[in-house]
């Protein structure tokens, strides 16, 4: 299905919010409406997107290439990204992610088999203080998770299981 | 005037045009200051930092806004930090310091930085020997990294960006040249980046990938071996080839060209052309070529050509020698009125000497061409100092029923260009080109509507200073004519005139020497087959029959047919002599193009077998039947012609070869800086004059 058929009012919201004669600013915000249901921009959005834009696909494929929360293949449903930076580090950020991957059975950037759950290190989320903590990007969003423990976390993915599936 | 400014690079005053900037400044004093992402037909970006240097600027007081004086002279006041040369524009009392010890440690820096991503690949990469990263490493770089080895940055070697480009990601160093120029010079924006830091990648999504007729170009400016064609990659050294100055010959443009030869064991010893690269001329094609004129010249080594002399012998033809074949022409020819049909890939001189063959016999010279029109464009065409580039706000351009994109792609760009310097471009066209989306005004109509379309916007159009007219290949005789009118009264002035976007490279040179129309109302097959009918036919370089089977049945009527050909086609298949001419690659001559610039086109490799050039074969037969006709060099035929066309009046090969400095410099030696276009050293060519002998007025039927 194409976004014009799945989110048709969502897409003319996006579009009155840009000058008729810049219709290239919408590229962002299409491209989250793209990944909502599944994760990631497949090349029918990329299409989709440019015609829509009226741009090149070959600039939309460079924005979903620049920011790092577009995603351009298929990954787990829930994306779990674990800051890993200097401050994190300190409070043990480093050791939460590996033993959350040994839990889940899966290295850093990986997915687990049923496709749900994909974690990845990723650099600074302005959340030094409150580490371990993550940031999940899933079917809703974006969602923060902080002060968390291997424990929390594997509660909080039974839960979206139930939810997502 | 401009006003200029006087700065001091490494100790040489220079005096360059307000907002210059500091590399252009040094190069035009000699100076090189290394650069990658820079390129002189581009706006910078200062992406590489290659071109650091340290920059000082008068100090000013502030209390009186006077410069500071030390010791009577000037206080100059270097910044705490180094400049991109190719960013900064120049300001007066400048001081630039080049090769100061600073500013060589950071260009030595940033070249060891690029080197820790690049493979090390020289001995087997294309661009080794005219790569700007392998020389200016030489020039600029450490002998040794203190980078670890073991962490080199790897990736895809071998990844077609395309049919015509292959990328080798791991010796890209993210210039973003070629993403800049597809999107600023070609406007077809369909590379981009993908991806950040060590992983950025070039990647393409149109469909076709690297869907773009300029896409050769990108292999030109590209600093590195990460881009290459697919025609020549693995082909040859750049060190082992010869260069040999051309003519592209495929569309009116008429581009310069530089064929890359070399002697080759796969050839059996023979020397071959390699490839073909774009030569200077600011005026016509200024560093870039298309993919037709990159690529499509490989038809003159098709083992197919004609070898040798053929004479028909009890209804079949039979191999000949050149004196038994020149003596059977001649015998047909003698005493015969001759139809000579011939086309405009041929030069200058073939079509002089052809048409003194007909006029000497009492016959007619035709051009083989469907496009009306060529009269008008003797009369009307821009004449001397016509340069597309001049052209901008103040000026108008009219393109009807032409796609310049695909018939003329350099013509293309250079009104695209002039149209976003604010020439008012207007386009009359039945179906959409790629031109549409610069144009302030777009007509679109069938062909039936489209000369009352152009007389309706004569208005506008003629209000403008300048004007420059094309019309192309579904025009007919009525939006010809139209086109025409509206240069009324403009006849001979620089950057004004209209452009036939013919079929053929000299088309434009076959109208110049008086050639008729096949038929001036429709140009269709015809008139053609009627004219045939019991007469000599001479055909050069034209294949009617083979295009169209009513002529190939007229031909078998005619009283004889004689064929100078390079291939067995179907017209020559029906001749009674054929003759193999030499390729435009194997011999001299000259086209005129479409904005009538008579220029040279030189041997790159010897003759196929025993062909000879299509004016020595005329001048010949033309012997045979008791004419005195020139047919010992081009040179020679040139100067006859000159002598005997007005238009052509001054012109001779050595005035076709006069060279002035243009710019941006490229091609000595420098190749960092324009790319590996080369540079023009045999001639700019001369635009032809608007004939000054009267004529009756062209445009008929109208009032004027």
């Amino acid at each position: 299905m194409s976004l014009a058929e799945e989110y048709p009012e969502q897409i003319q919201k996006i579009f009155a919010k840009y000058p008729p004669d810049r219709k290239q600013s919408a590229v962002m915000p299409l491209l989250h409406l793209a990944q909502l249901g599944k994760g990631f921009v497949d090349r029918h959005d990329l299409v989709e997107i440019a015609d829509l834009c009226g741009i090149t696909e070959t600039d939309v494929a460079e924005i979903v290439g620049f920011y790092t929360l577009y995603h351009d293949k298929p990954e787990g449903k829930l994306r779990i990204q674990v800051c890993t930076d200097i401050a994190c580090a300190l409070r043990g950020a480093d050791e939460f992610l590996a033993q959350l991957c040994e839990r889940l059975g899966i290295r850093p950037g990986e997915t687990t088999p049923d496709g749900l759950v994909m974690v990845e290190a990723v650099m600074c989320l302005a959340a030094c203080d409150k580490a371990p903590m993550f940031q999940v990007q899933g079917p809703d969003g974006i969602s923060y998770h902080e002060n968390m423990t291997v424990e929390k976390t594997l509660e909080f993915i039974e839960t979206a299981r139930k939810e997502v599936k | 005037m401009t006003k200029t400014v006087t700065l001091t690079i490494d100790d040489q005053q220079v005096t360059v045009p307000e907002g210059t900037l500091i590399v252009n400044a040094a190069k035009m004093v000699g100076i090189d200051i290394p650069v990658f992402c820079y390129h002189p037909k581009m706006e910078p970006v200062g992406m590489c930092r290659q071109c650091l240097v340290e920059v000082g600027r008068p100090a000013i007081d502030r209390a009186t806004g006077q410069p500071v004086l030390e010791d009577g002279k000037p206080k100059i006041q270097f910044g705490p930090k180094l400049e991109t040369a190719c960013t900064t524009p120049v300001s007066e009392g400048m001081v630039v310091l080049t090769h100061s010890e600073k500013a060589r440690a950071a260009q030595k820096e940033i070249l060891e930085f690029l080197l820790t991503s690049h493979p090390l690949d020289c001995p087997v990469c294309d661009k080794g020997g005219e790569c700007p990263l392998q020389n200016l490493t030489l020039a600029y770089g450490p002998a040794e990294s203190r980078f670890l080895y073991s962490e080199k940055h790897h990736a895809e070697k071998h990844v077609p960006l395309g049919d015509k480009i292959w990328l080798d990601r791991e010796r890209c160093i993210q210039c973003g040249r070629c993403i800049r120029f597809q999107e600023i010079i070609a406007g077809d924006p369909v590379l981009s980046f993908y991806q950040r830091g060590r992983d950025t990648d070039i990647i393409t999504h149109s469909d076709p990938p690297f869907d773009s007729i300029f896409s050769g170009n990108t292999t030109d400016i590209c600093p590195v071996g990460a881009l290459t064609t697919a025609d020549f990659r693995f082909g040859a050294r750049p060190w082992e080839m010869k260069a040999a100055a051309s003519i592209c010959s495929l569309c009116p443009v008429g581009c310069n060209l530089t064929f890359n030869t070399r002697r080759e064991a796969k050839a059996g010893g023979k020397v071959v052309i390699k490839r073909a690269m774009p030569r200077q001329n600011e005026q016509v094609n200024e560093i870039w070529i298309c993919d037709r004129g990159r690529f499509n010249w490989h038809y003159v080594e098709d083992p197919s050509r004609l070898t040798h002399p053929l004479v028909k012998k009890d209804g079949k033809l039979e191999k000949a020698s050149w004196s038994a074949a020149i003596e059977a022409a001649g015998n047909q020819v003698k005493g015969n009125q001759v139809l000579v049909v011939a086309s405009g890939r041929l030069s200058n001189e073939d079509l002089f000497n052809l048409k003194q063959l007909a006029d000497g016999l009492g016959g007619e010279a035709l051009l083989y061409d469907s496009l009306p029109g060529g009269e008008l464009t003797t009369r009307y065409g821009v004449s001397a100092g016509t340069n597309l580039g001049d052209l901008g706000a103040g000026s108008a351009i009219l393109v009807a029923a032409a796609d310049l994109y695909h018939e003329a792609p350099i013509w293309y760009l250079r009104v695209k260009a002039a149209a976003e310097r604010g020439a008012n471009l207007v386009i009359v066209n039945p179906e959409a080109t790629r031109l549409d989306k610069y144009a302030k005004k777009l007509v679109r109509c069938g062909k039936d509507e489209a000369a009352a379309k152009v007389r309706e916007l004569a208005a506008e159009l003629t209000a403008a200073e300048n004007l420059v007219v094309f019309f192309g290949r579904t025009a007919d005789r009525n939006l010809a004519e139209d086109c025409a009118a509206l240069l009324q009264g403009r006849e001979g002035r620089a950057n004004n005139g209209l452009i036939g976007v013919w079929p053929r490279a000299n088309d434009q040179g076959a109208w110049e020497l008086g050639y008729k129309p096949v038929d001036p109302s429709t140009g269709s097959g015809q008139a053609l087959a009627q004219a045939v009918k019991g007469k000599v036919v001479y055909l050069a370089a034209a294949d009617p029959a083979g295009d169209d089977p009513q002529l190939a049945e007229a031909l078998k009527g005619a009283k004889a047919v004689i064929v100078q050909e390079l291939f067995p086609t179907k017209t020559a298949s029906l001749a009674d002599v054929v003759f193999p001419a030499q390729a435009f690659t194997e011999r001299d001559g000259s086209y005129t193009s479409g904005e009538r610039r008579v220029q040279r086109f030189y041997p790159a490799t010897p003759p196929l077998g025993e062909s000879r050039a299509d004016f020595a074969i005329a001048a010949a037969v033309a012997a045979a039947a008791g004419l005195e006709v020139e047919g010992r060099s081009a040179l020679l035929v040139m100067d006859k012609l000159a002598a005997a066309v007005p238009a052509f009046v001054g012109i001779s090969y050595r005035k076709l070869a006069e060279v002035t400095e243009q710019w941006p410099i490229v091609g000595r030696g420098d190749l960092y800086y324009g790319g590996t276009t080369y540079e023009n050293r045999q001639g700019l060519g001369v635009q032809l004059n608007v004939s000054t002998f009267k004529r009756s007025n062209v445009v008929r039927g109208r009032a004027l």
